[in-house]
C-alpha cells in the first residue's frame, strides 16, 4: 500500500471547562490515501466537525488541540504557526462546509471569490486567473458559467453555491479535501448530483477526501473507508463495505440498525372506514405564485399518510393550510364532519381540538419560559377538561410518551431534542385530537433518536386510532411510518398510493427521480 | 433561581452599573436623611466647595447664587430624576409594549396604521418634539411626563413590534394558536416572557435617556418649574456665572452623567450576560 | 425603472409623512384661535384688538380652510413673520440653517472617521485590550448628556487651560477657535455611538461562515478584514451615520444655546421661549424635512452597499 497523504495520530482537542466532557476529540487517528474518500460518521455532538476543523488548524474558539499529530505528507500541521499554516490552507488542504450560501461572501462576485485563491497561492496574471476560474466553474457542470461568474451568491441556488465552494476548494488542486456535511443542507436530488460530482472529481484528480456526515445513506454511496465517531472517539474504522455490512462495534451496529429502510414495512393497510379528514380543492398562492394546486386528500381514522417532496414543493404550506396557521385561498378541509376553513375565527377556536400538530424543530416548538406540565395541561384545559382532569391527563401523557412524572415542573431547557419532541407529542395529544399533523417532526433528530420517536408515534397512533398526516422530505421515514404515500411537486400531488405501491412500483417520473436520489439506496 | 442570578452578580460590568444606578435610587429614597440642609432654603450665597457655614458645618459642594446648599439640592434632585424619569419611562413602556404587541402579533392593517404614526412621531428630532409639545401644553411635572411618554413610546413600540414578530413566528406560538389559545394570552404568556431580555436592556438605557431628556429640558429652562431641585435646572441657573464659579454647574453634570453611566453599564452587562447564555444553549 | 420606483415610493412616503406632520403641527399650534391671538399680539393686547386681528387674518374661517391656506402659503415659501425677530421667517431660516450646517458638518468630520476606525479596530479582535478601551470610552461618551459634556469640556479648555473661548457668538465674523468646542461637544455622543455600532457589526461579520472560508482559503488577517469583512461590516454603520442627523439636530439646540451660537437651534429655542408660533412651526417643519431626507439617503446608502438589497427592495421596505 502507498504512503498516506494525510495521517492523523492521537489527535486530541480539549473542550473549555464546564463542558459535559473534557475532550471534543480524544486520541483520534486515521490515514487517508490519495484518491480515497474516508467518511467520518457520527451523531450530533460526536466531535466529527471539531475534528475536521482541527485538521485545518481552525478549531472553534475556546477549543484547543492538546496533543497528537496531523501529518500532511511529511509536515506535521499541529505545531505550525498561523502564518505558516496560511500558505498551506487552500493550496495543499482545502475545506467545504455545510452552509454553502453562508460560506460565500455576499458582497463579492463568484469570480472574485474563486480568483482570490489564485491571488493568494499563485503568481498567475489577471487574465490567467479569470481563465482558470472560468474553467473551474465549467468543470463543476454549472450552467451558463459566464453568468455564474458575474453573480453574487444570493443570486444562485444552494446547489449552485455548493458547486462554487467546491470549485474554490479545488482551485489549487489540493491533495486533501475536507468536506463537512457538504450536502446536508441540500435537497435530495441536488445532493445526489453533488455527491456524483465529488466522486468524479476525485476520480479525475486523485484528491484524498475526508467526508464528514451523519447520514449512513451518503456513506454507503460515497465512502471507500468509514470511521465511526462517538463522544469524541473513533470507535470503529475500516473498509466501507465491512463497516456497513458487518460492523464490529456495538455502537456502529446500533446506528446502522436505526437507519430506516427504504423497503416499506409490511403491516397490512387498515380497512377502509369513513374518512375523518377530507381535503377538497385546497389551493393557495403567494401573490401570483401558486403554491398549492387543487389538493385532494381523504384519510380514515387509524391511518397514516405521508406527504413527501423536496423543499418548496408545498408540503409544509399544505400542513399549515389544513390547520389554518395560514389562510388558504380556497377549498375545504373537513375534520370529523366540520369544514375547518369555513369557520369564523371564534368558532374555529373551539373546533381546534380535533386537529393538532407536531412541529419540526424540537428547540423552537416549546416555549423556553414555560414548564412542561402546565404547558401540556393547558391544552387539555382548552379542550374542555377540568383542572384536575387536565393534571392527571398530563401525567398519563408524560408516561405514555416515555417521560418521567418529574418532568412536570421542568422547563424545556432541561431536555434533549428527542425528549422535547416527546413533549411536543404529549402537548398535541392532550387535546385528544382526531387528526394529527406531523411536520418534519423527526428530521432534526439523530438517527437513533429518530427511530425511537417514530416507534412512539406508530404505537400511539395504533392505541388511539389516530389519523396522522406525516410531512417529510425523507423517503426512508415515509417508508417506515406510512400506510399511504402522497408525492408532491411544485404544489401538486403527482402520485399517491399505498406505501408499497409508491415505493415499490413508482409511476410518476418525479417519484422515480426521488427514489433514485435517495442516498444509500442499494445498501439499506 | 440562584443559578439564574449568579452570572449577573459575578459580571463586573453589571455590578458597577448596578452600584451606580441603585446608589442614586438609595440617595433618592433617603434624601431627607442624607441631605445636610434644606434644598430650597437660602443660607449663604456663592460659597465655594468646602467653605464653612457661618452657622456651623461646611458646604461640601458649595452653595448657589441664591445661597442654597448644592449637595442638598443634588441629593433632592436625585428624587426628582428618579420619580419623574421612572414614571415617564413606565408610562411610555405601558403604551409602547401594548401597541407593539398588538401590531407585531396581528400585523396587517393595525400594524400599518400604528407603524405609520410611530414613524411620523419618530421623524421629529426628539428635542424639537419636546420643545413643540412644551410650547403647546406648557411646562409642568405632568406635562413633562406626558411629553416624554409621547416621544419615547414610538421607539419602544418599534422594538416590541420587532421582537413580537420574531417570537410570533416561533413554533411554540403556532402550537398555542392551533390549540385555540386566545390572542391576548399568547401575547402575555408566550411572547412577552421571551422578550424580557432585550426589553430589560432597553429599559435601562431608556430610563437614562429619559433622565437626560428631563435634565436637558431643565437646562433649556423648559423643565420642571422652580424651586424644584432638578439637575438640569441647576446647570441652567448656574450657567451665567460658571466661568467664575464652575462648581455651580460641574457637580450636577457629574451627577447626571454618573447616573446615565450606571444605567448604560447595567444595560451593557445585562446584554453581555444574556448573549453569553444564549451562546451556551 | 428601479430608480423610478424607489423615488416614487420613497418620495411619496416622505410627502405623506410631511403632510401628516404639518397637520399635527398646525393642529397643535393653531387650533386654539384665542391662544394664537395672545401669542401673536402679546399678553397686554386688549380683547378688542385680538378680535379685530383674528377677523382680519381669516381666523374665523373653518379650521380645514385655514389649514389648507396655511399649507399653501407654507409650500410656496410664505412662512409668515416672526413676532420675536420682526422679520420674514423665510429670510431668517437659510442663514441659521447654514450656520448649524457648519456645526453638524464639523461634527461629522470627527464622528465618521473616528467612530468607524475605532469600531473596526475594536471589532476585529473582540476581547482585546484595544476593544476594551474603545468600549469603555464609547460607553463613557454615550453616557454624558450634551449639556454636561459642554460643561466638562469648557471647564477644561476654557476655565482651566484657557485655550478656547467659552462662547461662540461669532460677533466679529467666523472664528475657528470659537467653533471647536461646539463641534467637539456635538461629536462626542455620536462618535461613541457609531464606534459601538461599528464594533458590534464587525464582531458579527468576523464570526460569519464566509470569513471562516476566507481564512481557510489562506487569506491573511489584513486581507480578511480589508477585503472580506469591511464592506459587509460597514453596511449598518453607514446607515447609522445618516440616521444621526436627527440626533445632531437635537444636540445642535443644546450646544448652540450653551455657546450662544447663532444657528438653527437657537432660532427654535428663542421661538419656543417667546411663543413665536409661526417660527416654531417653520422650524419644526424644517427639522422633519431634514430627518425625512436623511432617511431616504440612508436607504440609498444601504442598497448601494448591500448587493443583496436592490433599490426595488429598499423602495418596498424589504431588507
Amino acid at each position: 500500500m502507498s504512503k498516506p497523504i494525510l495521517s492523523v495520530r492521537n489527535l486530541s482537542v480539549s473542550l473549555p471547562k464546564g463542558a459535559d466532557r473534557p475532550y471534543a476529540v480524544h486520541n483520534a487517528g486515521f490515514d487517508l490515501h490519495a484518491g480515497e474518500i474516508l467518511c467520518i460518521v457520527g451523531e450530533s455532538g460526536s466531535g466529527k466537525s471539531v475534528l475536521s476543523s482541527a485538521l485545518m488548524g481552525a478549531a472553534p474558539e475556546g477549543l484547543a488541540v492538546t496533543g497528537g499529530q496531523v501529518l500532511l505528507g511529511e509536515t506535521d500541521l499541529v505545531p505550525l504557526r498561523e502564518s505558516q499554516f496560511r500558505a498551506i490552507r487552500g493550496r495543499d488542504i482545502a475545506m467545504i462546509f455545510q452552509e454553502p450560501m453562508a460560506s460565500l461572501n455576499p458582497a463579492l462576485t463568484v469570480a472574485a471569490q474563486i480568483e482570490e485563491v489564485f491571488e493568494l497561492h499563485s503568481d498567475f496574471d489577471a487574465a490567467e486567473r479569470a481563465r482558470r476560474a472560468r474553467a473551474l466553474v465549467e468543470s463543476m457542470r454549472l450552467p451558463n458559467p459566464d453568468r455564474i461568474l458575474k453573480s453574487y451568491p444570493h443570486q444562485l441556488s444552494g446547489g449552485q453555491c455548493q458547486r462554487v465552494v467546491i470549485a474554490m476548494a479545488l482551485a489549487m488542486n489540493p491533495s486533501v479535501l475536507i468536506a463537512d456535511e457538504p450536502t446536508t443542507a441540500l435537497d435530495v436530488t441536488t445532493q445526489a448530483q453533488v455527491l456524483k460530482l465529488v466522486g468524479e472529481l476525485r476520480d479525475l484528480h486523485g484528491h484524498g477526501i475526508v467526508f464528514i456526515t451523519h447520514d449512513f445513506g451518503v456513506v454507503a454511496d460515497i465512502a471507500d473507508r468509514v470511521a465511526v465517531m462517538r463522544h469524541g472517539e473513533i470507535v470503529e474504522i475500516g473498509d466501507a463495505k465491512q463497516v456497513l455490512t458487518a460492523p464490529r462495534h456495538d455502537y456502529t451496529k446500533a446506528l446502522i440498525a436505526a437507519v430506516p429502510s427504504l423497503t416499506p414495512h409490511d403491516r397490512p393497510v387498515p380497512a377502509d372506514a369513513a374518512p375523518v379528514l377530507t381535503v377538497q380543492h385546497l389551493h393557495h398562492a403567494y401573490g401570483s405564485v401558486s403554491v398549492l394546486k387543487d389538493i385532494e386528500l381523504s384519510l380514515p381514522p387509524g391511518r397514516v399518510v405521508s406527504i413527501v417532496g423536496e423543499s418548496g414543493c408545498g408540503k409544509s404550506t399544505l400542513a399549515k393550510a389544513m390547520i389554518r396557521l395560514i389562510e388558504a385561498k380556497g377549498g375545504r378541509v373537513e375534520v370529523a364532519g366540520t369544514d375547518i376553513l369555513g369557520l369564523s375565527s371564534s368558532d374555529l377556536r373551539s373546533k381546534r381540538r380535533s386537529i393538532q400538530m407536531i412541529f419540526q424543530d424540537p428547540f423552537g416548538s416549546l416555549n423556553p419560559r414555560r414548564r412542561i406540565g402546565p404547558m401540556i395541561a393547558r391544552g387539555a384545559r382548552l379542550a374542555g377538561a377540568s383542572a384536575s382532569e387536565a393534571r392527571s391527563r398530563t401525567e398519563n401523557l408524560l408516561e405514555m410518551v416515555g417521560l418521567q412524572k418529574s418532568a412536570y415542573w421542568r422547563k424545556p431547557g432541561a431536555f434533549s431534542g428527542g425528549q422535547r419532541q416527546r413533549v411536543g407529542v404529549a402537548r398535541a395529544l392532550a387535546m385528544q385530537p382526531d387528526v394529527l399533523i406531523a411536520d418534519e417532526s423527526v428530521s432534526a433528530l439523530d438517527v437513533s433518536v429518530q427511530a425511537q420517536v417514530l416507534d412512539l408515534l406508530r404505537d400511539l397512533q395504533q392505541r388511539l386510532n389516530l389519523a396522522i398526516v406525516f410531512i417529510t422530505h425523507d423517503l426512508r421515514v415515509a417508508a417506515q411510518i406510512s400506510d399511504e404515500i402522497v408525492v408532491m411537486q411544485k404544489g401538486e400531488i403527482v402520485e399517491r398510493g399505498t406505501a408499497a405501491q409508491v415505493l415499490g412500483a413508482p409511476q410518476h417520473p418525479y417519484t422515480k427521480t426521488l427514489l433514485d436520489a435517495a442516498p444509500g439506496r442499494g445498501t439499506f | 433561581m440562584r443559578k439564574a442570578i449568579l452570572p449577573y452578580i459575578t459580571n463586573p460590568v453589571v455590578v458597577i452599573g448596578a452600584v451606580l444606578s441603585f446608589g442614586w435610587l438609595f440617595v433618592a429614597i433617603f434624601a431627607p436623611l442624607l441631605a445636610p440642609y434644606d434644598p430650597i432654603k437660602t443660607i449663604a450665597p456663592l460659597m465655594q466647595p468646602g467653605a464653612a457655614n457661618p452657622a456651623g458645618g461646611i458646604f461640601v459642594l458649595g452653595t448657589d447664587m441664591l445661597g442654597r446648599d448644592i449637595l442638598s439640592r443634588l441629593i433632592y434632585g436625585a428624587r426628582t430624576v428618579v420619580v419623574f424619569a421612572t414614571l415617564a419611562t413606565l408610562t411610555a413602556y405601558l403604551v409602547g409594549v401594548t401597541l407593539g404587541l398588538i401590531a407585531g402579533y396581528w400585523r396587517g392593517r393595525v400594524d400599518a396604521v400604528l407603524s405609520y404614526f410611530a414613524n411620523v412621531v419618530l421623524s421629529f428630532p426628539v428635542l424639537v418634539l419636546y420643545i413643540v409639545i412644551i410650547v403647546v401644553i406648557g411646562s409642568s411635572p405632568f406635562n413633562i411626563v406626558l411629553a416624554v411618554t409621547f416621544g419615547s413610546a414610538p421607539a419602544i413600540f418599534r422594538i416590541v413590534r420587532g421582537i413580537t414578530m420574531d417570537v410570533a413566528s416561533r413554533d411554540y406560538v403556532a402550537a398555542a394558536v392551533t390549540q385555540g389559545e386566545r390572542a391576548w394570552r399568547i401575547m402575555v404568556f408566550d411572547v412577552l416572557p421571551n422578550a424580557t431580555g432585550p426589553l430589560a436592556v432597553d429599559f435601562c438605557l431608556r430610563l437614562g435617556y429619559t433622565a437626560i431628556t428631563i435634565g436637558t429640558l431643565g437646562f433649556l429652562g423648559l423643565g420642571l418649574p422652580p424651586p424644584t431641585p432638578d439637575w438640569g435646572t441647576m446647570v441652567n441657573e448656574g450657567r451665567a456665572m460658571a466661568i467664575a464659579f464652575p462648581h455651580l454647574v460641574i457637580f450636577p453634570c457629574i451627577a447626571i452623567s454618573s447616573l446615565m453611566l450606571g444605567l448604560s453599564l447595567l444595560a451593557d452587562g445585562l446584554r453581555e450576560v444574556s448573549d453569553a447564555q444564549g451562546r451556551r444553549t | 425603472m428601479a430608480v423610478t420606483l424607489f423615488i416614487i415610493r420613497k418620495f411619496g412616503g416622505a410627502i405623506a409623512t410631511m403632510l401628516t406632520v404639518s397637520v399635527l403641527v398646525f393642529l397643535a399650534l393653531e387650533v386654539n384661535v384665542a391662544d394664537v391671538a395672545v401669542k401673536v399680539l402679546g399678553q397686554f393686547s386688549t380683547a378688542d384688538q385680538r378680535t379685530a386681528w383674528l377677523a382680519a387674518n381669516g381666523y374665523n374661517d373653518p379650521v380645514v380652510l385655514r389649514y389648507l391656506r396655511w399649507l399653501g402659503a407654507f409650500v410656496t415659501g410664505d412662512w409668515g413673520t416672526s413676532t420675536y425677530y420682526r422679520t420674514e421667517i423665510a429670510s431668517l431660516i437659510p442663514g441659521r440653517l447654514a450656520a448649524s450646517g457648519i456645526l453638524a458638518g464639523g461634527a461629522l468630520l470627527v464622528i465618521v472617521p473616528v467612530g468607524l476606525i475605532a469600531g473596526v479596530l475594536a471589532g476585529m479582535k473582540p476581547g482585546s485590550l484595544l476593544d476594551r478601551l474603545v468600549s469603555l470610552v464609547s460607553i463613557l461618551t454615550t453616557s454624558i448628556p450634551d449639556f454636561a459634556s459642554a460643561v466638562f469640556l469648557s471647564a477644561v479648555f476654557v476655565f482651566w487651560l484657557k485655550w478656547l473661548p467659552g462662547a461662540s457668538t461669532m460677533l466679529s465674523g467666523f472664528s475657528l477657535a470659537e467653533i471647536i468646542l461646539p463641534v467637539l461637544v456635538l461629536a462626542l455622543y455620536s462618535t461613541g455611538y457609531l464606534a459601538r455600532v461599528t464594533r458590534a457589526s464587525m464582531v458579527d461579520v468576523m464570526g460569519t461562515h464566509y470569513v471562516r472560508t476566507a481564512r481557510l482559503k489562506g487569506a491573511s488577517p489584513a486581507r480578511i478584514v480589508l477585503r472580506h469583512a469591511l464592506r459587509n461590516a460597514l453596511i449598518t454603520p453607514v446607515t447609522v451615520i445618516m440616521l444621526q442627523f436627527p440626533w445632531l439636530l437635537s444636540g445642535v439646540i443644546v450646544v448652540e444655546v450653551f455657546y450662544a451660537y447663532k444657528g438653527f437651534g437657537t432660532l427654535l429655542y428663542d421661538a419656543a421661549l417667546n411663543s413665536d408660533i409661526y417660527l416654531v412651526e417653520a422650524c419644526a417643519m424644517i427639522s422633519v424635512l431634514v430627518v425625512v431626507t436623511t432617511q431616504i439617503l440612508s436607504d440609498l446608502a444601504y442598497s448601494w452597499l448591500n448587493p443583496r438589497v436592490s433599490l426595488v427592495d429598499a423602495a418596498m421596505g424589504r431588507s
